[in-house]
């Protein structure tokens, strides 16, 4: 009985570690990049990785994963953020386009050269270049 | 009032663009035309001081911004009202100043080379220190902005500017401006000038940036003669989620002496919720020209119902006791 016990609650915090790791995934053509780098690009300093003119990716407000890229990455909790947009559109700087859904975000990046975004680990597939990885 | 209506007019065209789309407006976050690389938006600031007795009440600020990009290549203009409508109230007696031109607040081309280069045209803001790149009403923090990003330096710069930016290690940044022309619009610049000479290094880390900037520019006398002032300016910023601190501390000097030995401020806001916040600005200044010397402190707070709108009151107490005096502001960013 102990046994299975043991086995039951393994799993059960295998499931929850492979739920709270992520990835910052980009097209395949993309170079590696920086922390610093990808914390520029989805507060929108930098356009650009080496000549490459990069479309950062977000999810919805308030999805869970981006609450932790904001949290963990960008280190800005969302009313930092929101005050954050408001000065760069006096600046003349626009927050990246929010994206329905992780499977979304891998259908852009496929298609899109520049494209970045950040997905859970679980959902990588091949067809996408892991840039970055993070967890809670 | 033409030209009001006129941007009335504007604006509610674009709520009525923004409600044809997909993505509603959202208050503060302008809107983009059709499917043009342009974005349009714009600001409003009304204001009241007492202060020796004296009432003011203002409609300082309407307007209006367009901006947008295309490939390497964006642009920004800020057209503005600026002291639009003032009306002046002491012992029962009421005087009004009307000034309706139109100016250009900023006016620019942006080249980006690359991920490190970029190169700018145009009329801006000059680059020096925190406060004076967000200079509006609605986006900083107090009503009144610090003496020091008055008198040390030009707000604002005809001509180039160029930065290298390196983000592999936090944010490292050199940037350069040149002016040698007149302004586009001096009509609100703070000195009139003809050249302006100015480099800046800053880098940053998370939560902490420091800034250093310094410069020369040929200002205009009232004896119609320019006369050479170099300044140099060092700045510190710290921001968490619910605080933040900033400073900046320069001098200005002729060939002959200091114009102004000293100006700057230490200021701390917290943010008791995400709408109140409360503020504490102590400034000091050494203004050798006005022949001025005080020591301020600013007590101020701010209520945001959302961002974009903000509410703020402020009183300001001055080792130059007539300079005493109450603030209040309403702004909205669009």
């Amino acid at each position: 009985m102990q046994f299975f016990l043991k086995i039951l609650i393994l799993s059960v915090l295998s499931i929850h570690i492979e739920a709270s790791e992520y990835v910052v995934v980009a097209n395949k053509n993309m170079q590696a990049v920086s922390l610093g780098q990808i914390q520029a690009l989805f507060l929108k300093k930098s356009s650009y990785v080496g000549e490459t003119k990069v479309v950062p990716l977000n999810l919805s407000s308030r999805n869970l994963v981006r609450e932790s890229f904001e949290k963990k990455i960008l280190h800005m909790h969302f009313s930092r953020l929101k005050s954050y947009w408001m000065k760069q559109h006096y600046l003349g700087h626009r927050p990246p386009i929010s994206m329905k859904s992780e499977a979304s975000i891998k259908a852009f990046i496929e298609k899109v050269d520049g494209a970045i975004g950040y997905i859970k680990l679980k959902n990588v597939d091949k067809k996408t270049k892991i840039l970055y990885k993070w967890s809670d | 009032m033409k030209i009001l209506v006129l941007f009335l007019f504007i604006i509610s065209l674009l709520f009525a663009d923004a409600s044809n789309k997909e993505n509603s407006y959202n208050l503060g976050e302008g809107v983009k035309v059709a499917d043009l690389p342009l974005y349009i938006g714009g600001y409003i600031s009304l204001d009241y001081r007492n202060k020796n007795s004296e009432n003011k009440y203002r409609i300082d600020d309407i307007a209006l911004l367009s901006y947008g990009d295309y490939k390497k290549v964006s642009y920004m203009a800020e057209l503005e009202f600026k002291q639009f409508y003032t009306l002046y109230e002491r012992d029962g007696n009421y005087t009004s100043k009307a000034h309706t031109p139109l100016h250009v607040e900023r006016l620019y081309l942006d080249y980006n080379f690359d991920e490190n280069y970029m190169l700018r045209l145009g009329k801006f803001n000059s680059q020096t220190g925190f406060w004076n790149l967000l200079p509006i009403n609605v986006l900083r923090d107090t009503t009144s902005n610090p003496v020091s990003t008055i008198i040390l330096f030009p707000k604002f710069t005809t001509g180039v500017y160029a930065s290298y930016t390196s983000y592999k290690e936090g944010e490292f940044k050199i940037d350069g401006m040149l002016q040698h022309t007149k302004d586009l619009d001096s009509t609100y610049n703070n000195y009139t000038m003809d050249e302006h000479y100015a480099m800046g290094v800053s880098y940053g880390q998370d939560s902490l940036q420091f800034k250093f900037n310094m410069g020369l520019f040929d200002s205009y006398q009232p004896n119609n003669l320019t006369a050479k002032r170099y300044y140099a300016l060092v700045a510190l910023k710290y921001e968490r989620e619910n605080y933040q601190i900033v400073s900046e501390l320069g001098s200005q000097t002729s060939k002959e002496r200091f114009t102004t030995a000293y100006a700057g401020y230490l200021q701390g806001l917290y943010r008791f919720t995400e709408q109140h916040a409360g503020i504490l600005r102590l400034e000091s200044y050494d203004d050798r020209v006005a022949q001025k010397k005080d020591n301020i402190a600013i007590f101020g707070y701010t209520y945001r119902p959302s961002y974009p709108v903000a509410i703020k009151a402020e009183y300001q107490v001055h080792t130059l006791k007539k300079e005493n005096q109450f603030l209040f502001s309403f702004s909205v960013l669009f």
